[in-house]
Parts: structure tokens; sequence; C-alpha cells
């Protein structure tokens, strides 16, 4: 079966020479006719009533097109999944992030210039700023006509009895984690560029990494504009990092169609450092509750969690994260009873996104953390404990999940042997493991879970392939001309893939949940071999052989056992377009999952596959300053196949790095509401010369459903990291950190406590 | 970003005049690395930007082998320091400030001169040369004149130099024989960090290689400038140099510093960390004279 010959091959990225060159065009580089400058004004305030504004000022000023304000902004044109966000408010505004006006100039100065000028009288009101707090039942409203800060979600679940579990339990632990605000950091700042023709089509030059969900988006906000029937057309420059920040439209895509409408001209808006800090959403600030027990060998009992998510001043898909935290929760080891709740709560602090590990890694933290809790309660090896506790292919979780292939004990297994675990480490040394589970066969969030690919192939054996998957740097690319490569005998480079258009391209529904190797692969797989078939078909003609017989190889095509009778692809290709009668050699092929949505009872397969993995670390604990030194990771995955080892380890080395700086260094400080380290000065993102060497084993389990095997292998390498380092400090000098980020701050107090309660 | 013209005077003379032709658009400009910043973010918004860079006695760095006195000039980068031998044997202090400062980029640009007039609390290069007790030679309009580093700084981004004032170089005394000097900084990160506290020490001792006859303790981020801990340096002299003596040293110098709370740290963790690495700082010393006499 592993007989391939593009398939598991470390091809760099097909991109890497243009952008090492500077030759990639990202949303800063399009430059269009004409084109104006927008700039969004902010609120001043987390919280306020807006008495008046005065445009007056700005609209004189030269050079500039358009000013607008709340009152600009059609009453139906909102954001958000449940569309409760104009893209400028009006009356008030409930956090610093609010837009509460946009200019359109003739330069990116002069529209600075004239928000200087607008003016804004605001009524300032007190915030709320604690989730906690928001949800007790004399706190001031958010939102006064919701009638409660607490959403309307479903996130409520019992399956088995935890009640009875607990009680038959021989150990219990339960403890409270909390982990804070990071962002995503991706390197090219967010940005569109809109622009109507003269029939009042609108094409959108934007950074998403949801071209045909923008598309609804923005076909939406034209409806509400008075543009019915027209047309949407987006574009996807080159992006730079995506890591779930662009899994939603936002107010800036929404101002530009604005602007560009108003002036009828293309309106570019491109954001600063400063404003992506501060205006791109962050990943959730969770409170967790957590209980969980085992028997006396060890088995685990039941999980019992409750959490308390900060959704900010307006509602974005953030909300939706407890959907994928459900998953750890009900299905990380083998756990019968399980109960979960968890409360989105509306505060004056911004408001959140997906963000790689879509809730995972919050809820990933508790449980692993709890899990070490549990095995020293209840005196058994951490590592023996989970392996107790494994889960198994073919096993059906609480939630309804069906693991179909599972290489958790082989991921261990590879930690272990990478990181000693029981050696005597010297003082203030420490070794942590934490497991992980995740989608990888795409998961069912929305009515579909497609992706479209069209292939067709020219006149020279060379190959485009339109896919509605989107690359932002993970390498979509390489996955797609690697698996359509390897199907038609030919070689990655032969294959074009555009993703760019949704004029062009087909359907899909975004680049998320791991899905895009799984779920792009296997829509480009299936177009793949319709060509294959009608090669094959073409060939038999040719040859008068079955179309069996017909193997495609090396840009080949030849008859299996009689090698002499062959002919290039290529020249195969020419035959079929100019043979009277002929034929186009292309293929469309639309993938949609077996997967099911989860529904109100919160059950359901949501995926395909699940991928698995187990991080082990060893730290170095400075007790005197309480900083901590990551000596050793180790990051294991059952990735299904690696489809392309190099591109496999750059997503895995990438993860834990950014799940390093999740577990030590990262936080966006908050302060009422205020972003007070909008810059790389003071968000602690790891450095090159912060990065530790990881090794990432691969262990391959070969999924039945995954192209060649494989699964979703995006967001693993940053979910386990966090509980990973806490359990190792943990190990290493015996305190336990509840909070993210673990800074040299937490750990030295957590350290005096100890001396001092000894 | 605001356009400016950018001037590249060749001696120190004109640029003195080309400033006082602009007096109040003018800025001068090392390496650019604080200053570009701030232009860009409109923090500050000169027309024009003084290169001091083709004024070539600006970037000498020379020790005077008959006298025994360091000159550096303060257009010489971090880098350049970073990269003398004789730095690196010399003036370890100088050494470990500015090998850790951002990243071989900015290290490679940014320069001594412009780090000490940048004034900011953080400067992580203005701690060796108050601990080397180096001298400022300034040069202005109205002639040369000098000053302490330690007395440079008057607040955060403020120092003694009147307008159209150049610093020239910083000189540094001869070292005594028997001395040893470190820095540190404390912060989250191992590159582009700011310190969440800076550290240096310097020692000299006696002749029986313990007894302390001269201590020069620095604190950067712990005041509005940087600061020397001088209770905490007369603690020392006299004493005979160990773990104990320097544990109470770094008590001392904690309790004279002026940390507070703010988003990048915690005073009582700031603090402790003047404890411990007035303690590292003054062990490194120890060692470092241990290891050549
Ligand atoms: C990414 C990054 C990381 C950094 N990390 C650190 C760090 O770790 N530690 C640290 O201490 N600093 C750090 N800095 C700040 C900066 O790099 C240093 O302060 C550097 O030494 C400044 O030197 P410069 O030549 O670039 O100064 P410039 O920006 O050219 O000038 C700074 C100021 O000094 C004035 N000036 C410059 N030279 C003279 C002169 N000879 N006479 C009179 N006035 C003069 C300028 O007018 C300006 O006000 C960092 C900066 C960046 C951008």
């Amino acid at each position: 079966m592993s007989n391939f010959n593009v398939v598991g091959k470390r091809i760099p990225k097909l991109d890497a020479a243009q952008k090492a060159m500077g030759r990639a065009a990202y949303i800063q580089d399009i430059k269009l006719p004409q084109m104006l400058y927008g700039k969004i004004l902010y609120s001043k305030y987390a919280n306020a009533n807006i008495v008046k504004i005065d445009t007056s000022k700005a609209k004189a000023l030269a050079g500039v097109h358009a000013v607008l304000t709340g009152e600009d902004v059609p009453e139906k044109m909102k954001m958000g999944f449940i569309k409760d966000n104009p893209p400028i408010k009006k009356g008030r505004v409930s956090c610093f992030r609010d837009e509460v006006a946009a200019v359109a100039a003739i330069s990116p100065e002069i529209a600075k210039k004239a928000l200087d000028l607008i003016e804004i009288e605001y009524e300032e009101l007190e915030g709320i700023f604690d989730p906690e707090k928001a949800m007790e039942k004399d706190s001031p409203l958010v939102h006064e006509h919701l009638k409660s800060n607490v959403l309307k979600m479903p996130w409520d679940v019992h399956y088995g009895d935890v009640e009875k579990a607990e009680k038959e339990s021989a150990f219990v632990v339960e403890d409270r984690f909390t982990t804070t605000w990071v962002t995503h950091c991706c390197m090219g700042t967010s940005g569109a560029v809109a622009l109507f023709d003269a029939s009042e089509n609108l094409t959108i030059y934007t950074n998403t990494q949801i071209p045909s969900l923008a598309q609804k988006d923005f076909l939406e906000s034209l409806k509400a504009m008075g543009l019915k029937n027209k047309r949407v057309r987006v574009i996807k420059p080159i992006i730079g990092g995506g890591f779930g920040s662009k899994l939603d439209t936002y107010a800036y895509e929404h101002v530009a169609i604005l602007l560009a409408y108003a002036c009828r001209k293309p309106v570019k808006m491109v954001f600063d450092r400063v404003e992506e800090f501060k205006a791109t959403s962050t990943r959730q600030p969770t409170v967790t509750y957590i209980k969980q027990g085992c028997d006396k060998n060890g088995k685990l009992t039941f999980r019992d969690m409750r959490m308390v998510l900060d959704n900010g001043g307006h509602t974005s898909w953030g909300a939706t994260t407890p959907s994928v935290m459900l998953m750890p929760i009900s299905s990380l080891y083998s756990v019968k009873n399980v109960k979960y709740s968890a409360k989105c709560v509306y505060t004056n602090n911004t408001y959140s996104q997906a963000m790689r590990g879509y809730g995972n890694p919050q809820a990933t933290f508790a449980i692993e953390s709890s899990m070490d809790m549990l095995a020293e309660k209840a005196g058994i090896d951490r590592i023996k404990f989970r392996k107790i506790n494994q889960n198994h292919a073919g096993e059906e979780t609480p939630q309804g999940l069906k693991i179909t292939s599972c290489g958790l004990a082989e991921c261990i297994d590879a930690v272990e042997k990478e990181l000693h675990f029981n050696d005597n480490n010297e003082k203030g040394v420490g070794t942590g493991l934490a497991s992980l589970i995740h989608v990888g066969g795409g998961a069912r969030i929305y009515g579909s879970d497609g992706c479209g690919a069209i292939l067709k192939m020219d006149d020279y054996g060379k190959v485009d392939i339109f896919t509605g998957g989107t690359d932002m740097g993970q390498g979509l690319d390489n996955i797609t001309a690697q698996i359509v490569a390897e199907e038609l005998g030919l070689s990655a480079e032969d294959i074009n893939v555009v993703h760019s258009d949704t004029d062009i391209c087909p359907w899909d529904v975004g680049a998320h949940a791991s899905r895009s190797t799984f779920v792009a692969g296997n829509a480009a797989l299936g177009a793949a071999k319709k060509v294959k078939k009608k090669i094959q078909d073409f060939a038999s003609k040719l040859f008068e052989t079955p179309a069996e017989e017909i193997e495609l190889k090396d840009k080949m095509v030849f008859v299996t056992g009689n090698p002499e009778k062959n002919m290039p692809i290529g020249k195969l290709l020419r035959k079929a377009h100019f043979s009277p009668g002929g034929t186009m050699l292309m293929a469309e092929h639309f993938y949609d999952p077996d997967n099911q949505n989860m529904g109100k009872e919160l059950k359901g397969n949501m995926s395909m596959t699940y991928s698995f993995g187990a991080h082990g670390a060893k730290v170095k604990v400075d007790e005197e300053t309480g900083k901590v030194e990551v000596l050793e990771y180790v990051a294991a995955h059952d990735v299904g196949r690696a489809i392309n080892p190099l591109l496999l380890e750059g997503q895995v080395y990438g993860g834990v790095v950014m799940g390093l700086g999740y577990a030590l260094t990262e936080e966006v400080t908050v302060k009422n509401g205020e972003i007070m380290n909008a810059n790389f000065r003071d968000y602690k993102l790891f450095t090159a010369k912060d990065a530790v060497k990881i090794k990432a084993p691969v262990i391959e389990t070969d999924d039945k459903d995954g192209p060649f095997g494989a699964k979703g292998i995006g967001e693993p390498g940053c979910v386990p990291t966090a509980p990973a380092i806490a359990n190792a400090i943990y190990n290493a000098v015996g305190v336990r950190i509840k909070d993210l980020p673990i800074t040299p701050e937490k750990v030295l107090a957590a350290l005096k406590e100890k001396t001092v309660k000894k | 970003m605001k356009p400016f013209t950018y001037l590249s005077p060749k001696t120190v003379e004109e640029a003195i005049a080309f400033h006082g032709q602009h007096s109040e658009t003018a800025k001068y400009i090392g390496g650019g690395t604080d200053v570009i910043v701030k232009v860009k973010e409109g923090w500050m918004e000169p027309d024009f930007l003084i290169s001091l860079k083709k004024i070539k006695e600006m970037s000498e760095l020379h020790k005077n082998e008959a006298t025994g006195e360091l000159s550096i000039g303060a257009m010489v980068t971090h880098a350049t320091l970073e990269k003398s031998l004789m730095i690196q044997n010399e003036y370890p202090i100088v050494y470990d400030a500015v090998s850790n400062i951002g990243s071989l980029q900015v290290r490679n640009v940014g320069t001594i001169g412009g780090n000490l007039i940048n004034a900011v609390p953080s400067a992580d290069g203005a701690i060796p040369l108050i601990a080397l007790d180096g001298v400022a030679q300034l040069h202005g309009a109205d002639g040369e004149r000098s000053s302490d580093v330690k007395d440079l700084f008057l607040a955060p981004y403020k120092t003694i130099l009147k307008p159209g004032e150049i610093l020239k170089k910083i000189t540094i005394p001869p070292q005594a024989p028997r001395t040893g000097s470190a820095y540190t900084k404390f912060g989250r990160r191992a590159a582009m960090e700011l310190p969440l506290i800076g550290i240096g020490v310097l020692l000299t001792v006696d002749e029986d290689l313990e007894t302390c006859t001269r201590a020069r303790i620095v604190l950067g981020v712990a005041a509005p400038t940087p600061m020397r801990a001088v209770d905490a340096e007369k603690y020392l002299i006299g004493k005979k140099i160990n773990e104990n003596v320097l544990i109470e040293a770094g008590k001392i110098a904690a309790d004279e510093s002026k940390v507070r709370d703010s988003v990048r740290g915690k005073a009582w963790h700031r603090k402790e960390m003047i404890r411990v690495h007035v303690k590292r700082m003054g062990l490194n010393c120890l060692k470092k004279i241990q290891k050549i006499n």
C-alpha cells in the first residue's frame, strides 16, 4: 500500500520560492486604479452611549471622499452568526474595538487625519469585565434588550449517570482552571479591497479562510444595502497566516464595501499591527471547573465539567467553541459518564473567534492537568494511568464519536521512547505528558461539510485543479498537488492548484477544523480518479486492452505487464483532443463526508475520523526566579498518513511553538476592557531564539476514509502543549499552576506559598 | 508616516550647524531603531533627520593602552561591541548587556549612543556604562562638555542634552586590577525583549581576592531612570565577598529600588529578581576575578 511515488515525499512548499523572493502578492500589495484608502475609528470606551457625532470637519478635509457613521449603515447589515453586530455601531458601544466611524480618502495619511477630526461625545457607562460576575442576577447588562448577559446556547449535556458514577468512584479530584486571551499573530495583517463594477456587482479581495461563506455574508450585506440580485466575487490574495482568524467576515470588510459603494471607487482597508491586535478576535478566555474520578484500578468513572466563556461585547464564532470543547471532554480517554455545561457571557471585553484548536486547548488544559492530579491521588503512574484509559479503534464515545482508527497508544509509546519519564532528574527538572483528540475527518458544523474540485488536463500532461479549499500558508496547495499527482502518475510540479477566486473555484465550507487535507484532499482525489478513469478508457481503446489494465506512472500511460505498450500522458491527451469526436479530459467532484451534525441532544459523529496525539515535555524550573525553560519536547501524532512529512512537521513545530507561547508567555493584557499590549514588544510571542528543539514522531494508522489514509493535523500541535508543560512543572518542583500563561511570577508565588505551608 | 528630509553631515560641527538651521523640526538619527519606530507611529514628526552615520570619529572603538582609557564612539553599534574581543575579555559587563539587545538585526544597526540618548529606564546599554564610571562627551553649539553617564538621565525619554547637542563618545576610565563585572536582564523571552529588570554588578577586590574595595550595583527598570543602588554598594565595601554577603546586598538593593507594578510585571517579583540577580551577578564577578588572578 505504501508504495507511493509522490505521496509521502518531502516536497518543499510549491510557493516557497516566490514567497522567499518577495514576489508573492499579499493584500498589502494590491493596488487598483483610482483606489481610495479606508480607515476605521474605534470607540474610546468599553461601554458608553454615543451622544453626538460631528463629522463635518472630517468631511471638509481635502482628499476625503466619504465619512460614514452608524447612521449610514443599513439596518439589516449585521455580522456574526446570530447577526447582532453592525459593522459600524450606532447609539451604543460595548467594547473598545467597536467601530464608530469610517472614512475613505486618497491616501492613508489623509484618512487618518480625517479620523482625528471626527468629534464624538460619549456618555461613559460602567463596564462589566468579569464573566462570572456578569452572570450574577443583579449585574448590569451589556445588551439591555437581551435581559441577560448569558447567551442562549445549548451547551448542557449529561451522558450516562455522573452522580452514580461519582459515588462509586474510589478517587475523585476537583479543581478550577483558567485560560486567558491570546491572539493569532498572523505575520500578514488583515485587509480587504472592495470595488463595484458599473452594474453594481461587487469584487472583494480579502484575506479569508472561508471564501464561499464570506461570499454569502457579502451578498447579505449587498441585500441590506438594497442591492438585490447582484454578484459577489471573492478573490483571495496570498494569505500571510490564518490560524482561524479569518473564519468569519469582519467589520473592516463590510465597511470597505460600504465605502466603495459610497465613493464608487475601489477602497482598500489594511490593518496596521496595533489595529491587528486591537480589532481582530482572540481565543476565548475560559474558566473551567472540572471534577473527575476513577475506580481503584485507575479506570475513569466519570468526568464533570462546567465552563464559563468570556463572550466579550458581541457574538462571533467564538461562542460556538463549546461544541468542540465537548469533544475532548466526552472523548479524550474512554469515560462513560460525562456531564458538561458551558455558558458564554457578554462582557465589555474584546470578543473572540476561532483560533487553532477551537476550544480544544482550553478544555484539554483542564482535562490533562486533572488527569495527572487524579493519577497521583490514585497512586498510579501517570503514563500507566493514561494507558489504562486510552481510546481504541472501534470505540463509540458517549458523545457518539465513532473512532475508526486510533494511534494514541503508539503516540504515548513514541513519547516515552524519546523522553525518559522516570529518570531521576536533577533538581528543578521534570517531565510531563498530555494527550489529545481532535477532529481529523472534517467537522459538520454547518449543513454541509463539503468541498468541490474541478480538474482539467491540458495538451501537455499538466493539470489545473480548481479547489474550494484555501491555502493560507499551511500548504494545502502541496497536499492537493501530491494527491492528484499520485493518482495520475505525474509529479507535483505538474499540478497547478487554483484556489483564489470564487468566480473560478467551486464551493467549500472553509479552511477550518483541520479539515482541508481530509475534505479538500478527498475532493481532489475524487476528481483525479474520474479523470484517471477517462484516461484509462481512452487508452483502453487505443491499446485494445481492458481499462483496468491501464496504468499511469512517470507521466506515462502503459499496459500492466506489457510496458512496451505505452504513451506519454501528454501525447494521449492531444490524441483525445485532436481525434474526431474529440473529448476533454476534465472532471468535477464534490466530497461531503458522511459525518453528523450534533443536533439538540449534542450527540453525533462530528467527524469521519479523529486524530490523536501525545506530547511530552522536559522542563527546568529556576526555583529562585520562577522561570521555566523547556529542555526537550516531543510531539507524536497519529496522522493516518503523512502526505508530505516536511509540511506535517512544519504544522507540528508551528503548533507546538504556538502552544508553548500559550503555556508560558502569551497573553493579551486587558485592563477594564482595554488592550494594553497591542505590539510585539509587550505581547510575548515566542521568537526563533525561544523555540525549542521539537521531535515529531509520526504514527500512520492509514485511515480508511482519508485520502491515501490521511487525517487532519492542522490544529493538534497546539492542543495539549500547555498541560504537558504544566504537568512537567509539577513534576519538577511540585507546584501546579492552573492559570495560563504560566509566568515566572505565578511559579515563584506558588513556590513561596509551598515553602510557607511546609 | 510623515515624510522627512534625510541629511548626512560628515563632521560633528556640520551636524550641529544643520541642527541649528532647522532646530525645532530636526532630530538626530543614529541607527534609527528608536527614531524610526517613533516616526512611523507618529509620536515624533521631524521634518529633518540628521544622520550621524557618516561622521567617522563617532564610530570609533579604541582603547588607549598607555592610559588604559577606553573610548566608545556614540555611533558604535551593539554588534561591533559584541564582536570585539577586547570588550569580551576586558569589559564583560558591556558584552553581557549588548549581546542580548533585541535581535541580530537590531544590534547590527542600533548604536550605544542612541541607546543612551533615547533614555528609557530599560536601556540595556546604560547599565554597564554607569557601572564602569563612564563619562559622556557632549558637543553642542556652545562647545564641548562632559557628564558622568549616570547623570545623563532626567526622566524617561529625557536627558541633560541641550537642543542640538550631540553625544560624541563615552570614555571609560582605566579598570582597577582584580575587577569583575557582569550584567543580566530578566524577561519572559530570549530575544526581542526589553528587560523587566536589568541588573549589573561590578566588584573590585583586594589582593586577598575576597575583600571588596569597590562596588557598583546598577539597576534598569527599577526607577524612572537607570539607577545605582548606592546603599548596597556601600554595604559591600570592606566585606569579604561570599554568597551570604551578596544575598544581603541584594536585599538592600531591592529595598533601594523604586520598582512599580505595571502591565509588564509586578513590583514584588521585580524586587525578587533584583535580590536573586545581584547575588548571581556578584558571584559571577567573583568567579571571573578568581579565574584570572
Ligand atoms: C525590535 C527592537 C528591539 C529592541 N530591543 C532592545 C533591547 O533589548 N534593549 C535595549 O536597550 N533597547 C532595545 N531596543 C531599542 C533600540 O534598539 C536601542 O535603544 C538602540 O541602541 C538605539 O540606538 P539607535 O542608534 O538605533 O538610536 P536612534 O533611534 O537612531 O536614536 C535614538 C535617540 O537618540 C538620539 N540620538 C541618537 N544618537 C545620538 C547622538 N550621538 N547624540 C545625540 N542624540 C542621539 C536620537 O535623536 C533619538 O532621540 C530595541 C528596538 C527595537 C526596534
